[in-house]
């Protein structure tokens, strides 16, 4: 009997390596989640006792207070839902006609943000979420933006930071959440 | 004038030989950009939908605390508060900030983002509570996640 060897190189059939491929990239697909980490970001105050009480005229401060059944009283009036609420926080912190009873200035303004023990985690973020919303208008109004433009605008490009920077400039985000009542 | 001749047979078959290597180029993309899921959650929550949401800016900053009824029915039926691994008991987070720091380079440490992934059903009490461990502990910084509402 004779055997015949090939000798010549044979090429290694590739077409299955996309379904391969294909299957792996499926499995990581489904086995992993993308890093995302979006939401309100604040910044609490210093602890309590290291702190000095500093008085607050009482015009700057727009009281948002929300009870444990999770209805909400803003400026000493109750509301039952919050429409509306974004177009107030806008007018009190601009307080465009200069009134009495609104915040002196933006700078000075301060909305204070009080829940009960009893509130709903939703009912405040729901809360936050407008108030944030109306200081990025007022930012995006001031570099003739809206504000979700101006939430979007990349950090790492230094043209979209000036417009940044100069839309929150002398306006700070003065954002007070109080201790909760019991 | 030159006389044009057309082929009439045009192998018109597209080349696969490249599709490996577009896939093996979309599977390094989703291994890189991907973390894997170690271990289960042990507290389930659903994250509130909010409008004005922020990304966090750097990521190596984060450290994340969720807050949300224990997945295990057995440990009651009050929220509890977890760092992905352990319970964590209230008083023991003043603690658990510190450990977490020491981890962060010296320039960093008061940058600390705490992600706080809170279940929407939960009660303000138990999160103005951590609030005030947080306040104590110098880690100021919170980020509410929660769910981009279209």
């Amino acid at each position: 009997m004779k055997i015949t060897r090939k000798l010549s190189q044979e090429p290694v059939n590739t077409g299955s390596m996309a379904d391969i491929a294909f299957l792996l990239l499926i499995f990581f697909l489904v086995s992993t989640t993308i890093l995302q980490e979006k939401g309100l970001m604040i910044t609490l105050p210093p602890d309590q006792e290291k702190q000095p009480v500093m008085p607050v005229n009482d015009r700057n401060l727009f009281k948002i207070s929300i009870n444990s059944k999770n209805q909400f009283l803003i400026q000493d009036e109750p509301r039952g839902d919050l429409a509306g609420l974004k177009a107030d926080v806008k007018m009190f912190i601009l307080n465009p006609a200069a009134a009495n009873d609104l915040a002196e200035s933006p700078k000075k303004a301060i909305v204070s943000l009080k829940s009960n023990r009893g509130t709903d985690y939703a009912a405040f973020i729901a809360v936050l979420d407008e108030v944030k919303g109306a200081y990025y208008d007022i930012y995006g109004e001031r570099v003739g933006l809206s504000g979700d433009q101006y939430r979007h605008l990349d950090l790492d490009n230094p043209r979209q930071l000036a417009l940044y920077e100069k839309g929150k400039e002398g306006i700070p985000m003065n954002i007070s959440i109080a201790e909760p009542n019991k | 004038m030159k006389s044009f001749k057309r082929k009439t047979s045009v192998n018109a078959e597209i080349s696969t030989a490249s599709l490996p290597d577009i896939v093996f180029l979309l599977l390094f993309f989703f291994m890189v950009t991907a973390v894997i899921r170690t271990d289960e959650n042990l507290v389930k929550y659903e994250v509130p939908k909010a409008k004005h949401i922020n990304k966090a800016e750097m990521k190596t900053l984060i450290r994340e605390l969720q807050v949300g009824l224990p997945a295990n029915t057995r440990l009651g039926t009050e929220p509890l508060i977890s760092d992905g691994s352990h319970y964590l008991k209230i008083n023991e987070l003043v603690q658990w900030v510190n450990q977490e720091k020491a981890t962060l380079p010296e320039a960093y440490k008061d940058q600390m983002i705490i992600v706080l992934k809170a279940d929407e059903a939960v009660k303000m009490g138990l999160i103005a509570d951590i609030q005030q461990e947080l306040r104590k502990s110098n880690a100021r910084k919170v980020l509410y996640r929660s769910k981009e509402n279209i």
